[in-house]
C-alpha cells in the first residue's frame, strides 16, 4: 500500500515536472519576462523622481501616491498572471493532444486523473515562479519610489496563488472539451463576467436582476477579495484590518472553488477519447 | 484454461460528430482473443479500423459495446498497463529530450527503480541501434530513428504483452530486419505480441496467427497454418504440354499457366502421379514437383483486395 503510494506520487511528479519544463522552453515565456523588463523601466522614472520629491513634510502624501503606484502597477501584471494561467492550464492538455505525445504517457501505468493532475500540478510550478517575481517586482518597485510594502509577505504569495489556481483550474477543464484558444477566451469571459457582477454599494431595483447578479457572483470565479494588490495599497499594516477569519473564508473559498473545477475537469477528461487531435 | 492475453468479444465503436452530426461506424461486432505467448499479427486496409481497436485495448477509446479483456484486466486499468509495452502508429516524443532522457521519463512512469533503469536504458538505446545518438534531441531524429526508440521505450519494465501499432513503418530494409529480430526474440522468451502491420512478408515470418479486418469487420482470422492451407494442391512444371492433355487437365479441375519455356500445372495432389505419367508418355520432362503454400498476400488481397499491402 505505501509503495503504491510512493508510485503514484512518482508518477504525479514525473509528469508535473515535464510540464514545467516543456513551459520553460516555451517562447510564450519570454512573452512575460519582457512584460516584467518593459514594466520595470517604465516605472523606473516617475519612481525614482517620486523618491527624489519626497521630504519630511510631503512624506505621507508620497508614500500614498507611491504605494498607489505600485499598486496599479501590480493589478495588471497580476492580471498578466491570470492570463498566463489560463493558458498554460489550456495549453499543458491541448499540446499533448495535438502533438500525440500523450499516448505515449498513457500507455504507461497511469491514470487518467493522474495526467491531468500532474500538467495541473505543472502550471502552479509554472505560476509559483510567476508570483514570486511578481513579489519581488513589488517591493522593487516600492524601493525605488522609496517605499516599503507594508503587507505580509505570505498573503502577497498566496492570494495570487489560490487565483491563478481557479484561473489554471477552469481553462483545464474547458479544455478538455474545446480548443485550447476557445478555452482560454471562455475562461477570461468568465473572469470579465465575475467582475461585472461583484454586488455594488447601490440597490438594485429590479428583484430579477438582483437574484440573477447575485446567483452569478456565487457560480462565477469571483476573485475580487483575492485579489493581493489592496494590501500593497495600504500603508499601515493591513492585516489588522483584515481578520484571520477573513483571510481564511477567501482563501477556503478559492481553494475549494479550484478543487471543484478541479475534479469537474477530471470527471470530464475520464470520458474523452485519447487520440491524436 | 488460461485468461486470454487479449479478447475482443464482440466489440462495437461508432464514431459521432457532437450535435446528432454524421456517424461512422468503425467497429462492427469484432471478435477475436490471442492466448499468452502468442504473436498474432492484425491486418487490414487503412481505414479497416485497427488503430481504433488497439486504442481501445490500450484505454485510449471507449467501446460502445462488447466485452475487452486485456491480461484479464478491463482497458485502460494501471495493473494491465504495468505488463504492456506499447508503440503506437507515428510515434509522438518530447522533442527537446534525448533518447536516455526519454527513457527514464518513461522508466519512472512505469515503476521502473531508478538503479534498475540505469542499467537497462543503456542496453535498450544500443539494442535499436541508438547507442551512437544518445545525446542527439529527439526533434532531430529522423522517422526511423524515432520508431526505433518507440520500440525501445515499449521493452522498458519487461512487458509480458506487446501491442505494436505499425511498428516498422518509416524504417529502411536493415532497420525493418533489426526490429523483425527483435520481435523474434521477444517471441523466443514467451512474450505475447500483438502486431499490426502492412508488410505481410514480414508478418508471415514472425507470426503465429492472424486476424484480418476490413471496414469494422473481421473477415479471416485463425493461425497461420490453417490460413495458408491451400489442402494437398502441388505444382507441376514441365517443359511442354499437349493440347488434348491440357482439356484432361481442365476437366480434373486443374489450372495451366504456360510460360515461355515451361508450362506450370496446378493440381490435386490426388491426380499428380497420373499427370506426370501422362507427361512423360507425351514426351514431355516434367522439371518440377511442390507442394503449394498459399501466401499471406494472396489470402489478404483475396479478402480485401484493395492493393494497400505492402
Amino acid at each position: 500500500m505505501k509503495l503504491r503510494m510512493i508510485l503514484r506520487t512518482i508518477v504525479l511528479r514525473t509528469i508535473a515536472k515535464n510540464t514545467f519544463g516543456i513551459f520553460l522552453r516555451d517562447k510564450l515565456l519570454i512573452v512575460f519576462g519582457a512584460l516584467f523588463v518593459c514594466v520595470i523601466l517604465m516605472m523606473m522614472t516617475p519612481l525614482l523622481t517620486s523618491r527624489a520629491r519626497t521630504t519630511v513634510s510631503n512624506m505621507e502624501g508620497m508614500q500614498t501616491y507611491v504605494l498607489g503606484m505600485v499598486s496599479a502597477t501590480m493589478y495588471m501584471v497580476s492580471g498578466a498572471g491570470s492570463l498566463l494561467a489560463a493558458w498554460a492550464a489550456a495549453d499543458a492538455v491541448a499540446t499533448e493532444l495535438k502533438s500525440g505525445t500523450i499516448l505515449a504517457v498513457m500507455a504507461r501505468p497511469v491514470k487518467r486523473w493522474e495526467f491531468l493532475l500532474g500538467k495541473y500540478l505543472g502550471v502552479l510550478l509554472l505560476m509559483a515562479c510567476y508570483v514570486v517575481m511578481m513579489f519581488g517586482l513589488s517591493y522593487l518597485l516600492a524601493w525605488m519610489g522609496g517605499q516599503r510594502v507594508s503587507a505580509a509577505s505570505w498573503v502577497l504569495l498566496t492570494y495570487p496563488m489560490v487565483r491563478y489556481a481557479i484561473y489554471a483550474a477552469i481553462a483545464m477543464a474547458v479544455a478538455t472539451l474545446l480548443h485550447p484558444v476557445l478555452s482560454w477566451v471562455f475562461t477570461l469571459l468568465l473572469g470579465v463576467a465575475a467582475m461585472m457582477v461583484v454586488p455594488s454599494e447601490e440597490p438594485i431595483v429590479n428583484s430579477a436582476s438582483r437574484w440573477l447578479s447575485t446567483g452569478l457572483y456565487y457560480v462565477l470565479p469571483s476573485t475580487q477579495f483575492l485579489s493581493e494588490d489592496r494590501f500593497l495599497n495600504i500603508k499601515q499594516a493591513t492585516l489588522r484590518q483584515t481578520g484571520w477569519a477573513e483571510h481564511f473564508l477567501a482563501l477556503t473559498y478559492g481553494v475549494d472553488y479550484a478543487l471543484l473545477v478541479l475534479l469537474l475537469a477530471m470527471w470530464s477528461f475520464h470520458y474523452r477519447s485519447l487520440k491524436r487531435d | 484454461m488460461s485468461v486470454p492475453a487479449l479478447e475482443f468479444q464482440d466489440v462495437t465503436k461508432t464514431y459521432r460528430r457532437w450535435l446528432g452530426g454524421q456517424q461512422v461506424a468503425a467497429l462492427s461486432q469484432v471478435s477475436f482473443s490471442v492466448a499468452e505467448g502468442e504473436v498474432c499479427a492484425f491486418l487490414g486496409p487503412n481505414g479497416a479500423g485497427k488503430t481504433t481497436s488497439i486504442s481501445i485495448l490500450m484505454g485510449f477509446l471507449y467501446a460502445d459495446w462488447g466485452r475487452i479483456r486485456v491480461l484479464g484486466c478491463e482497458p485502460g486499468d494501471v495493473r494491465a498497463k504495468k505488463r504492456i509495452g506499447f508503440v503506437p502508429e507515428n510515434f509522438a516524443f518530447y522533442k527537446h529530450m534525448n533518447a536516455d532522457k526519454l527513457l527514464r521519463f518513461h522508466a519512472k512512469l512505469a515503476g521502473v527503480a531508478e538503479d534498475n533503469a540505469a542499467r537497462l536504458i543503456p542496453d535498450l538505446i544500443a539494442k535499436v541501434g541508438l547507442s551512437s545518438y544518445g545525446k542527439l534531441k529527439i526533434g532531430r531524429y529522423s522517422r526511423g530513428m524515432v520508431q526505433r526508440l518507440g520500440i525501445a521505450q515499449s521493452l522498458l519494465g519487461d512487458p509480458e504483452l506487446l501491442i505494436l501499432d505499425e511498428p516498422t513503418s518509416g524504417l529502411d530494409p536493415s532497420g525493418r530486419k533489426e526490429v523483425r529480430d527483435v520481435i523474434l526474440s521477444l517471441k523466443a522468451a514467451g512474450k505475447t505480441i500483438f502486431l499490426s502491420s502492412h508488410l505481410l512478408s514480414e508478418v508471415e515470418q514472425v507470426c503465429d496467427q492472424a486476424v484480418i479486418i476490413d471496414r469494422g469487420r473481421v473477415v479471416r482470422a485463425g493461425t497461420m497454418k490453417t490460413l495458408l492451407d491451400t489442402g494437398d494442391q502441388v505444382e507441376i512444371v514441365a517443359t511442354t504440354l499437349p493440347e488434348e492433355l491440357e482439356a484432361v487437365l481442365h476437366e480434373w479441375g486443374a489450372t495451366v499457366k504456360r510460360g515461355a519455356q515451361t508450362v506450370s500445372i496446378v493440381a490435386s495432389g490426388a491426380r499428380k502421379r497420373e499427370i506426370v505419367e501422362r507427361l512423360w508418355l507425351a514426351g514431355s520432362d516434367v522439371l518440377r514437383l511442390n507442394p503449394v503454400k498459399g501466401s499471406l498476400e494472396d489470402l489478404y488481397m483475396k479478402l480485401v483486395g484493395k492493393g494497400d499491402a505492402a
